[in-house]
Parts: C-alpha cells; structure tokens; sequence
C-alpha cells in the first residue's frame, strides 16, 4: 500500500474551497444527513456506528455507538459536544478536518444528534485556534441557511442548533467533563464519575461527547455501510486513522491509513524516513501521554489499538512524535513533565503535587544535581499518581515518565552525581510502627 | 436494606448509604479523609479514602460511590494502606510543617492522619517547597494561610451549598493552585467561622482564637448557644476560668454542623468588664451573711409584690421565681433583644428561652406596662436577669418605687436603680435548661467558676424561698424531678439527651 490509497476522513483535504458548503454539496455532501433523517429511525443510526466498530478517535478508543447507547432511553434534554479542544501535545488531526472540511464534521454532527436526540449541541474549540473557530462558524452560518440546522431539518421535525464555543487554552477541558465544566461557565476541570456524562453531563443533563474525528467519520459510514468502514483495519480496530507525524521524517504531517498496516511501512512508505543525518530513537505513537517505545520495539508494531497495547503502549490519539537519536531523552522528559505540571487542574492531590515533584526532580537532575535515588524517587512518586485520580490527567504524565526511565535508564543514570550525600536516615524504624 | 461485606464483616444499611459511611460504622473510626463532610456535597479530590471493591480493577474512593448488594470492601488491604500512605505524601510534600505557630496543631488532619497512615520519612527538601502567602485576613473573623492548605474545597463548597454566598473559590491550577475570594471582596457572612471549624487543616484559622492558646490545654463543656432562639448546641472550650471559643455540636434536629459567627461570640460576655461580683445595698458592698436578714424581711410573702424574669434565665430559674411570685411571674419586656434573623439559624428573637417562659405563662409586657405593675407594687419588687431599666418609663418607675431587688450579673440601668444588687451567675458559669423557639428543651452545663462572690442563680432563689419557710429540694436533681412531675414536661429533665459529636478538625 502506498500513500493516498485510503481517503474517507482525508478526501477533500486538498480540494479547492473544499470548507465551503457549495463544494462540499458538489462533493456529494449532506447526503447521509438526507438519509438518516427522512429514512431511518435514530436507533438505527446508532446500530450503524456501533456495527462499524468505530472507536474514539480522542485517544481513549471507547467505541461511539456504544457510548451513545448509554443515554437513558426516556431522556428529554439530550446535548451533545463536539470536542475540538485539540491539545495533546504532538496532536493536529482535528485541525485538518475543521480547517479543510469542516462540514464533513458538522455533518456528523447533526447526524449524532439525530441519533443521540440531541437538540442542542455545542463544538468546543480551543481559544488557540483562532482563524479555526472562524471557519467553523462560517460552516455552521452557512448550514442554517440551507436549512441543514435549525426548525425541522430537511423537512423531518427533527430540531437542531448548534453553538460554536471558544475555550480559554487549558489543556484539562479536553478532557470531556472539564469541557462540560467550562461551557458551564465554572472553573474547567474535570466532574468526579459517577455519574458519567452520558446520564448526568450538561447541566445534569444527558450529554454526549465525543472527538472531531470520530464524529466525521460518520457521514462516510451511514453513505457506505458499516461492512464498508469495517473492511478496513483490523477485527478490533475497524475503519481508517489520521495519524499527525511531527519529528526530523522527511515528510512530517497528517496521514490517513487503515488502522492495522505495519509501523515499519508507515515510516518508510509514508513518512520516508528520518531526514539525512538522523537516526530513528523512539517514537512516542499517541501522543505525549502514552509509553514511549524505543525504534527496534517500534519497528515490530502495526498502528492499531490492540498490537500497540501488548507493546505497552496505545494508539491514543494518533499523535506520533517520532524522536531522533540525537535527542536527549531526559531533556525531553523534561519538556514533558514541565507541560503536564502547568496543565493539572489541580484539584486531584496527587495529580497537582505529584506533577510538580516530577517535574522538580528531573529539573534538578538536569542542573547536574542528580543524587543517588532520585530515579527511585521519581518511581515512587508515579506510583502516587497512578490510577488514584478523577481524571487520567496523572496517569497521563506517569505513563511517559515512567516508560522513559523504563526503556532509557542509562541517560538518568548518567546524571546521578556518585558522590552526593545519601539521603536523611528514618527517624521511624519501621520495627517501631504497629 | 442492602447486605454488603467490609473487612469481612457482613453489615447491612439502608439503600443508597455512602460506603464511606458504611466502612465509618464497620471499623468503628473513619477512613481517612480531608473533603468529605456528610453535610457537604461529595468533591472527591482528597483521594484518601480509596478503598478497594473486590471486582472492580482500580481501587476507588468511599466517599463518591454508594453501597451495592453483595459488595465485597476491603478498608485495610496492603493495596489501600500504600495508597493511603502515598497520597499522604502527596498532601505533605507542599506542607510548611510550621506546627510549632499553628494554632490547628493537636487537632489537624494532617498530624493525625500521618500517625495513623503515613509515618514515612520525608524525601522533600524544605528549599524546594512551593511557596504561598501566609496570614492573610480575608474577613472579619477568619485568616488563610495558603501553604497549610491541602485544597479540599470544604470551604468553597460551604460558602456555596449552606450560606450561598459564594464568597471562597479556587484560583489558579496545578500546585499554584491558591483558595481565596474574588478581588475587592471578602469572607464576611454570619457563618463563617464554620469554615474555620471544617477546614481539617490549619489554613483557615479564627482572628478571634488565633494563638490564644494550645487546643491541648482546653477542656470542653457541652452547652446551648445563649445568642437568639434557636438554641444551637455549642461545646463551650475553657481553662482555668476561662473561656476560648465556642464550636458547634453536631446535632441534626437543630443546628447541624454549624452556628452563627454572632453565637460564637457571646462567650466574650462572661468576661465583660463591669461584671457584678459583690452583692451590695444602696451602694455598700456587704458580704452575703450580712444581707440575709435584710432579704428575709424584703421578701416575706407579703412585703413581695411584684416578681419579674427575663428570657436569659433558666427553666429552673424561672420556676423558683414563679413560686417566688406566688404563681404570678412577669415575664419581662416583650420588646427587648429583637434583632434581624436569616433562613438559616439565626433568629430574630435574640434571647435563649423564650420558650420557658411560655411553658410558665409568664407574660411579658411593653415598658408602660411594667413600669404600671412595678407602680401598683406598693411592696418590694425583684427583678432577675434582663435589663428593663433600659426602658425610660421602667426606669422612672424603678425610682419612685420602694425596695428593688436586682439578680444581675453586670453593671446596667437596672442595677443601678436598684437597692439590693445580688451577683449571679452566667450561661456559662451554671448549669441549666433552655427552651428554644421550638419548644425543644436543652440542657447546658457548667463550663467555668462564678466570679468573686456571685452566686449560682437557683440556689440563691431557693435560699430566699426558705427564709420564708418554703420547702425546697436540695439538689437540682431534685429541683428537676419535682419540675417534670409538676410541669407535666414530656422529657424528663434528669435525662435529657446530649449530642456527642463535635465537629472540626477530621473528625467531621
């Protein structure tokens, strides 16, 4: 397989004036809207998606039309939030969909609202992408004039609005109930589950959340079938990726491919390997929060959820940080945790505290003050973040603090000053405890 | 009901009870904890109180899940105790352990939980803590020290769910993260010294009882609230005669966890200036011996014509004063200490036992009524408590009287009026049963020594029944039974139903 062969989220990328609702009606646009709407039931577009194997495209890979499928049957008030909060560091596929299509997005949109009985729904973009919120809103202007939004859509009955929202830049309201939290207008950070959001979310109300890219794989789905979707990937991860590649490759950028095809083709075929001069190290696959693999592990993964999972790691969101054997693996650890101690809400103790003692001991080691126990330290302070929190922020910085250690010791290890003091003696002899 | 296992144990409890409640009633203590309060909403950001639920691949915390049939808990596995010992950690790293200066010391949260959970060494340099403000006033009565704060939000959630002013919030993220009010604005609602008493930490601690004294050295007396008609159960916290701060007493029926910031404050009147301490006659101290004859012949049952109470004087008290008064006892003036009252504890009526005297249909008046009756007296006048010579028309009444006999315990209008001053006790100073404005009758007791030669109020007004031949009891035991028999009281008042559970500190 080469690149360009598999196009359902990445089409119209390079279409001319592909974000402007003329194209994309030439484009065969808004005609699975036509279809869910004036010939099925919503339950039948929710069996659909969840027959397409579709899985969360936002990094934690629950599948769609399952989660859709927990809205209390009898609800009323249903909403529905299109996360465009794009900030997992390496991440910047939800940005080529908005940028280039954004009614292939606000398709889906309406679609799962259909689905979902949603009558309101909101797409939450982060403050930082300007001109992006620019775009969609001219989209979402562009719908209600055609009749695609608003009072009885193609002649259905069926209600929707839709609000653009603009969020602030923190990187915690891309996690769903912070998102909910910040279009509350309360401080955003996540809600303590139970309840989930898709019984109690907005308002307490019943609330779907869910990320750019799945949401746009929807029209693509109800146009061709859930067999269709299906008949790319793998058993367990159905359908195609964007995958958004940063790092010294030859050709950096976003690629759609089917879920499953070996990583060796992709970096070869796709990506052209390392610019000349450089060496493959590492590659962090999805995204800052997931376990970095180093080259050779890498080399024997194929890009899907469950063969990335057995190496140690996850697809995530499908944002790959390829690393160069010139990179310093404690400098860019650093980098890290200094991004995810800025970015804890704070109100989890062992996320807000924990973030910052690692990023102090890693900043110390790097001043060459490194003592000998500092990477026991640094172990034990991961094993009081993880799992102990409200939302998986902790076990977000864990992950890559933890595998760094784990696959590249020698370079912390190289850090440790011999001579430093040992640390203070126990003032508590363990036999004197209960 | 819901049948469940914690430690082995097979409990029951009625559906939807928090499991941190469950696993409270089945080790017999708390598991540990800093956000948790059963009166507030369930933030779930201390994370201390992980337990682990057989099933279930995480462990998960008590306080946000409720109780399930056939759930398996374990509270003290070596998985929950690491935890617990780790988060811990987690909330100590930042601490200033400034202990030695802090005036929460001997009853903080992080003291007791780390003898009980962590007593792991340190591995935090002090240079490389965070530092926040320290000291800083953001109200009348409460102070914040940012470093000493764990963030539990108990404080944010009371100003929000039980005042609703919202005054308290947290700013900033991560472990810059900082509690504090909105710019220009301060914590200044009736009620909040409360978050003094939630905070499990020494982050918000009282203007009032800062360094003081060690909250070791105190000894606690269960006791009424004397500031309005509510009647909020209070623990009266003294030592050598003196009295520190009120905190409020748990109970459901009437206050909750809470009591008014205004309540808290009357202990300052037991040590007011110009407390009455010596009884004295137009203006001469005497000793009590010396007085005796005088009060037996100003009190006979015929030379006493008018007898009159106040709403600050105990059941008891008035019960006396009424067989004093040969079954007539005025009640005082209806319009004295009335203030503003709110929707949720404090009441207009500022006096503690209204309510006793309308189980002794004692009636109370305006000041030309009184000022009319003590007119009429042609004999000796006695008056207890109150101050109804604040009134003008009482006052020129007083003046032209004959004998007035004065039962107060500071110096005012009254006293001064009167012929006869006898000191008598305070709230604090004796034992004794209100009435609030429900009609629920609550016994205080004792919390501090009378001061010089002042008496305890009921023993004094039995002392004067004698003298006139009357039969009295002895004990107050004896006087309470006596009154629950002739009173036809529901409650007997010689076992009168405490409240044991004190908020504040971890324990809440």
């Amino acid at each position: 397989m080469s690149p360009g062969d598999t196009k359902i989220l990445s089409a119209r990328f390079d279409r001319t004036d592909g974000h402007r609702l003329d194209v994309y009606e030439q484009d065969g646009g808004y005609k699975a809207l036509r279809l869910a709407l004036t010939g099925m039931k919503p339950a039948e577009v929710t069996a659909v998606v969840k027959e397409s194997g579709l899985r969360g495209r936002g990094g934690a890979g629950f599948p769609t039309g399952v989660k859709w499928g927990f809205v209390p049957k009898d609800a009323e008030d249903v909403y529905f939030f299109v996360n465009a909060d794009e900030s997992e560091p390496g991440t910047f596929k939800d940005r080529y969909c908005l940028d280039y299509d954004p009614h292939m997005t606000l398709e889906g949109t309406i679609i799962s609202c259909y689905a979902v009985g949603a009558k309101l729904a909101f797409i939450y973009i982060r403050g930082e992408f300007g001109w992006l919120i620019d775009r969609v809103q001219k989209a979402v202007d562009e719908a209600y004039a055609a009749g695609y939004l608003g009072r009885d859509i193609l002649g259905s009955g069926f209600d929707l609005d839709v609000i653009v929202h603009k969020g602030a830049g923190a990187y915690i309201c891309g996690e769903e109930t912070g998102l909910i939290n910040s279009v509350e207008g309360v401080k955003g950070q996540p809600k303590i589950k139970p309840p989930f959001p898709a019984v109690s979310g907005f308002l307490d109300k019943p609330t779907i959340v869910n990320n750019v890219e799945s949401v746009a794989a929807v029209p693509w789905i109800l146009n061709h079938g859930a067999a269709a979707y299906k008949a790319f990937g793998t058993e367990k991860s159905a359908g195609t990726k964007l995958w958004s590649v940063s790092g010294p490759v030859k050709n950096p950028g976003v690629y759609e491919v089917p879920l499953g095809i070996p990583f060796r083709e992709f970096f070869n075929d796709y990506l052209g390997g390392m610019v000349d001069g450089e060496d493959l190290k590492a590659v962090i696959v999805g995204g800052s929060s997931v376990p970095v693999l180093p080259a050779d592990e890498m080399m024997s993964c194929n890009l899907d959820y469950e063969s990335l999972s057995s190496a140690g790691t996850m697809l995530g969101s499908g944002g790959m940080i390829i690393i160069p054997a010139s990179c310093d693996m404690v400098e860019l650890i650093q980098v890290l945790m200094h991004f995810y101690y800025d970015e804890s809400c704070g109100q989890c103790t062992p996320c807000r505290e924990g973030t910052g003692w690692l990023h102090r001991i890693v900043k110390k080691m790097r001043r060459g003050e490194g003592t000998t126990g500092d990477i026991d330290l640094l172990e034990h302070v991961c094993n009081g973040m993880a799992g102990l929190t409200i939302c998986p922020l902790s076990d977000a910085a864990v992950m890559p603090m933890r595998s760094f250690i784990e696959k590249f010791r020698p370079e912390f290890e190289a850090l440790i000053k011999e001579t430093a003091p040992a640390g203070p003696q126990s003032r508590w002899p363990r036999g004197e405890q209960e | 009901m819901v049948k469940l296992t914690i430690d082995g144990k097979e409990m029951e409890f009625p559906e939807g009870t928090s499991l941190f409640d469950a696993c409270e009633k089945a080790r017999g203590e708390a598991l540990p904890h800093f956000c948790y309060h059963p009166d507030l909403s369930v933030a779930g950001v201390c994370r201390l109180c992980q337990v682990e639920v057989e099933g279930m691949p995480k462990l998960t915390i008590a306080c946000n899940t409720t109780i399930r049939p056939d759930m398996v808990v374990h509270t003290r596995s070596e998985k929950v105790t690491k935890a617990a010992n780790q988060i811990l950690e987690m909330h100590l790293i930042n601490h200033p352990v400034d202990c030695p200066i802090c005036d929460q010391a001997g009853e903080c949260g992080l003291q007791d939980q780390y003898m009980a959970y962590g007593l792991y060494d340190s591995q935090v340099e002090m240079a490389s803590k965070v530092n926040k403000a320290k000291a800083e006033v953001i109200g009348p009565h409460v102070v914040l020290d940012q470093e000493r704060c764990v963030l539990c939000s108990r404080c944010v959630r009371f100003c929000d769910e039980i005042t609703g002013t919202g005054e308290l919030g947290i700013y900033n993220r991560g472990d810059r993260a900082e509690l504090g009010t909105a710019p220009g604005t301060e914590l200044d609602n009736n009620y909040s010294l409360n978050t003094v008493d939630i905070c499990p930490v020494g982050a918000l601690t009282s203007r009032d009882f800062r360094f003081k004294k060690r909250v070791w050295m105190l000894k606690a007396a269960e006791s009424v609230c004397p500031g309005c008609a509510t009647g909020c159960n209070v623990r009266v916290d003294h030592e050598a005669g003196r009295i520190y701060r009120l905190k409020p007493r748990y109970n459901p029926d009437v206050n909750g966890s809470w009591m008014c910031d205004m309540g808290r404050m009357t202990y300052k009147d037991v040590h007011q200036a110009g407390r009455l301490t010596e009884p004295r006659i137009s203006g001469q101290t005497v000793r009590w011996t010396d007085l005796k004859e005088r009060l037996a012949g100003l009190t006979t049952a015929a030379a006493l014509k008018l007898v009159v109470g106040s709403p600050h004087q105990t059941l008891e008290e008035l019960y006396l004063l009424k067989k004093l008064g040969e079954g007539r006892l005025c009640g005082g003036l209806a319009a004295a200490d009335r203030g503003d009252g709110d929707d949720l504890l404090l009441d207009a009526d500022r006096s503690p036992n209204r309510g006793g005297l309308r189980i002794l249909d004692a009636a109370e008046t305006d000041g030309a009524g009184l000022a009319a009756m003590i007119g009429q007296a042609a004999g000796t006048v006695l008056i207890h408590g109150g101050n109804p010579a604040a009134d003008a028309a009482v006052a020129e009444a007083l003046a032209a009287a004959g004998d007035v006999i004065y039962l107060g315990t500071a110096e005012n209008e009254t006293a001064a009026a009167a012929a006869v001053v006898l000191p008598v006790a305070m709230w604090a100073e004796k034992p004794g049963v209100f009435v609030n404005k429900d009609g629920r009758l609550q016994e205080f007791k004792q919390a501090v020594a009378r001061q010089g030669n002042a008496r305890e109020d009921w023993r004094l007004l039995a002392e004067i029944l004698e003298l006139r031949g009357q039969d009295v009891p002895g004990s107050l035991k004896g006087l309470r039974e006596e009154m629950t028999a002739s009173l036809e009281l529901e409650v007997d008042l010689n076992r009168m139903p405490g409240s044991g559970f004190v908020p504040g500190g971890v324990n809440a």
